[in-house]
């Protein structure tokens, strides 16, 4: 054999992105040109047909890479390209993916209900195993442990959200991958070690991609395999991208087994965590700004002087609630405590127990029937009850947290027993409930809000800042989990 | 990952996947291989394909890579040249389950025990047993007992890895990366062995499967 020379590596080439805005800015100089008129006809032909189609993944995929290879073929025959050499070609294939993709972004991107509630259950999965994960539950070696160095690899990933062309995502994760790759390198020169293969290598991708917790992942990743041109997810990038694929793949498969943990003690661990981000929740007051309306439930067990039975304390939080943080300062206020209910349910071993009567909270949305609303209220109206209740008989004021008209108690009850929902008013408008909300508009309202419609969805931070992950994960816990209404960049 | 510069000027345009493709696509001569690696943690994966790219074991040199993903091509006699292109696979037992995910359009499998291992053996033929099961069927596969250097402690002998890679068709060598003792020889024979055998080219990764007709991994040879 005489070796054919090293073509290791080879990530400059396939991914460096030093030439990637020269490429896009020359594609875009291209389509200018008075002969690039069909092609640019075709393009926009081909990005409305697509965007009046309801979403189907398989064939969205492969009308995208049919549209891309046959526009590549024809850039190939074109004169504008003559005599370019296959980079510039390549490069005007990049810009035109580029280009088509991120023009349907919206329509393509976590445009099905799946996709959108398997991101929200992956999500809110890492958020709790970022709590106590450790690097040795994943056969990490200790000398290869490093946090603080791992946090730029983190950073890499998070960045994911930032783009929307298939290729500046995939080279998020790229760049991350290389970020490992190069500190475990560093570790194992200086320690004498084996040079880092798969062994060391993904066991910290998955680490880092746990405490990364980027929101939306599994939609990134099925939108890069579905819309990146499969002739350039080869070779380097491939493999990485099989990577974090896996990576995704364990992380759903994660139970006690994986970690080398006791199932039981995996399960307190993953219902500590949730406790723990409902508490943090409360206490973290600076985060509320990202939703314009957050629901956020709290079971709490307060023992009360006077009886010992268990109370629902709901907590509605909106742009009110800094007056109530006000008086709360009052001791002992109600939010001393539901921080100490939620401190106390921690402790509790059998944390389920306590929701197991409640058949909403772990509801989403798009779980709900209109037959669930009559239940659904007059269950929110027995809690508004209650919690009024307490309120008035901590003699603090009701209103500080909802502000609600309530007629008198006795008219509520009846209203409870009639079940007339249509009489029944808060007259708060941050609510966007009127009287004459109908059932069927709120609905409708509830479906966009919760994002399932694409045109809702923003670029950019669609889960609020990335630092809040864990107030954002309990959001997501709750019931009425989110309203939320995402900054549109752009 | 730093690893273009550690390979100045050698084979740059062949070893990004920007030109890859059309590489193989317009030029049969020039084979492009994926090759899976597959085995126990510390059985010395890593450190046999380190030795087949680099052609030095020293960890402590500073060029070394990290060796996860690593291309290397290699020129038959009749100057066909083979890019194999290895993917490494982590091999603690709890990554198991995650093996598909790499080996799926693998054309060559490389299974790897420790010759001082009994346990990572039986692993071995955990591995031939799930590419046999769940794999390609046209693989092929290599049995590989690496650290053979370490023939002092040896616990698995060569002669029952030999009848059991006979068994199931595979090609079997014993290798040490500390010595570079058959590392060339692993990867020229399973590059000949490919090869040669060109009826079952459809082994070779395209990603334009099935639907290619031009490319030398896909056409069908009468």
């Amino acid at each position: 054999m005489d070796g054919g020379g090293g073509g290791g590596g080879g990530a400059s080439d396939a991914f460096g992105s030093s030439t990637a805005p020269l490429a896009w800015h020359d594609f875009l100089e291209r389509m200018r040109h008075p002969s690039a008129a069909d092609f640019v006809k075709s393009i926009k032909s081909f990005i409305v047909s697509f965007s009046n189609r309801a979403p189907d993944p398989e064939k969205d995929s492969a009308a995208v890479q049919e549209f891309l290879a046959s526009m590549e073929g024809a850039f190939r025959a074109h004169m504008l390209w003559a005599g370019s050499s296959e980079e510039e070609l390549e490069s005007a294939g990049e810009g035109l993916e580029k280009y088509v993709m991120t023009k349907l972004f919206n329509r393509a991107f976590a445009s099905l209900p799946e996709d959108v509630q398997r991101d929200e259950e992956l999500f809110e999965k890492m958020a709790l195993l970022q709590q106590f994960i450790r690097p040795e539950n994943l056969d990490i070696k200790p000398q290869f442990q490093n946090e603080t160095s791992w946090l730029l690899a983190q950073k890499e990933l998070q960045k994911i959200n930032m783009y929307k062309a298939p290729r500046d995502k995939l080279v998020c994760i790229l760049n991350c991958c290389r970020v490992i790759n190069n500190l475990l390198l560093n570790v194992s020169i200086s320690s004498n070690e084996n040079p880092p293969g798969a062994d060391e290598f993904l066991p910290v991708l998955i680490y880092v991609t746990v405490k990364a917790n980027p929101p939306q992942l599994h939609s990134n990743l099925v939108y890069i395999q579905r819309y990146r041109r499969q002739s350039r997810l080869v070779s380097e990038a491939a493999y990485f991208f099989t990577n974090i694929l896996s990576t995704e793949s364990f992380i759903w498969s994660i139970n006690g087994e994986a970690l080398t943990m006791d199932e039981t003690e995996f399960q307190k661990k993953m219902e500590s965590s949730r406790a723990h981000l409902l508490g943090l929740s409360i206490n973290t007051e600076e985060n509320r700004n990202q939703t314009t309306e957050n629901i956020i439930e709290h079971s709490i067990d307060t023992s009360r002087s006077q009886g010992e039975s268990q109370s629902q304390v709901y907590v509605r939080e909106n742009k009110d609630h800094e007056k109530a943080e006000q008086n709360a300062s009052r001791p002992p206020s109600i939010s001393d405590l539901e921080t100490k209910g939620v401190a106390d349910l921690v402790k509790e071993d059998e944390l389920t127990e306590y929701f197991k009567e409640y058949p909403y909270l772990y509801a989403s949305a798009g779980d709900l029937t209109v037959d669930d609303v009559e239940s659904l209220l007059s269950c929110y109206k027995t809690l508004v009850l209650k919690y009024v209740s307490l309120c008035k008989g901590m003699g603090s004021n009701a209103s500080t947290f909802l502000e609600l008209s309530i007629r008198t108690d006795s008219k509520l009850e009846n209203e409870l027993a009639s079940s007339k929902i249509d009489h029944y008013s808060l007259d708060n408008s941050s609510m966007d409930v009127t009287p004459n909300d109908s059932l069927a508009h709120r609905d409708a309202k509830l479906e966009i809000l919760e994002g399932h419609d694409g045109k809702d969805k923003g670029p950019i931070k669609l889960k609020g800042n990335l630092s809040d992950n864990s107030t954002v994960a309990a959001l997501h816990h709750a019931e009425h989990k989110v309203t939320e209404k995402q900054d549109v960049i752009q | 990952m730093g690893c273009a510069s550690s390979f100045p000027g050698k084979n740059v345009g062949r070893s990004g996947s920007l030109n890859g493709e059309q590489t193989v696509a317009n030029d049969p001569k020039n084979i492009r291989v994926k090759l899976v690696l597959l085995g126990d943690s510390g059985v010395g994966k890593s450190c046999i394909v380190l030795r087949f790219v680099r052609g030095q074991f020293d960890p402590t040199s500073k060029v070394t890579v990290g060796a996860s993903f690593l291309s290397q091509t290699i020129a038959l006699q009749d100057s066909t040249t083979v890019k194999f292109e290895i993917w490494d696979t982590a091999g603690q037992e709890r990554y198991a389950a995650l093996a598909p995910l790499y080996y799926r359009g693998a054309a060559v499998a490389v299974v790897v025990y420790d010759i001082t291992s009994p346990d990572s053996f039986l692993k071995a033929q955990y591995w031939v047993k799930e590419l046999q099961k769940h794999g390609s069927p046209d693989i092929v596969m290599a049995l590989v007992g690496n650290k053979a250097d370490l023939h002092e402690n040896r616990k698995v002998s060569a002669q029952d890895a030999m009848e059991y890679a006979e068994k199931n068709g595979m090609f079997f060598i014993e290798t040490s990366a500390k010595t570079a003792d058959n590392i060339n020889q692993l990867f020229e024979g399973t590059g000949i062995y490919l090869y040669r055998n060109k009826t079952q080219l459809s082994w070779i990764t395209c990603n334009n499967r099935p639907k290619c007709r031009s490319c030398i991994c896909c056409y069908e040879v009468p």
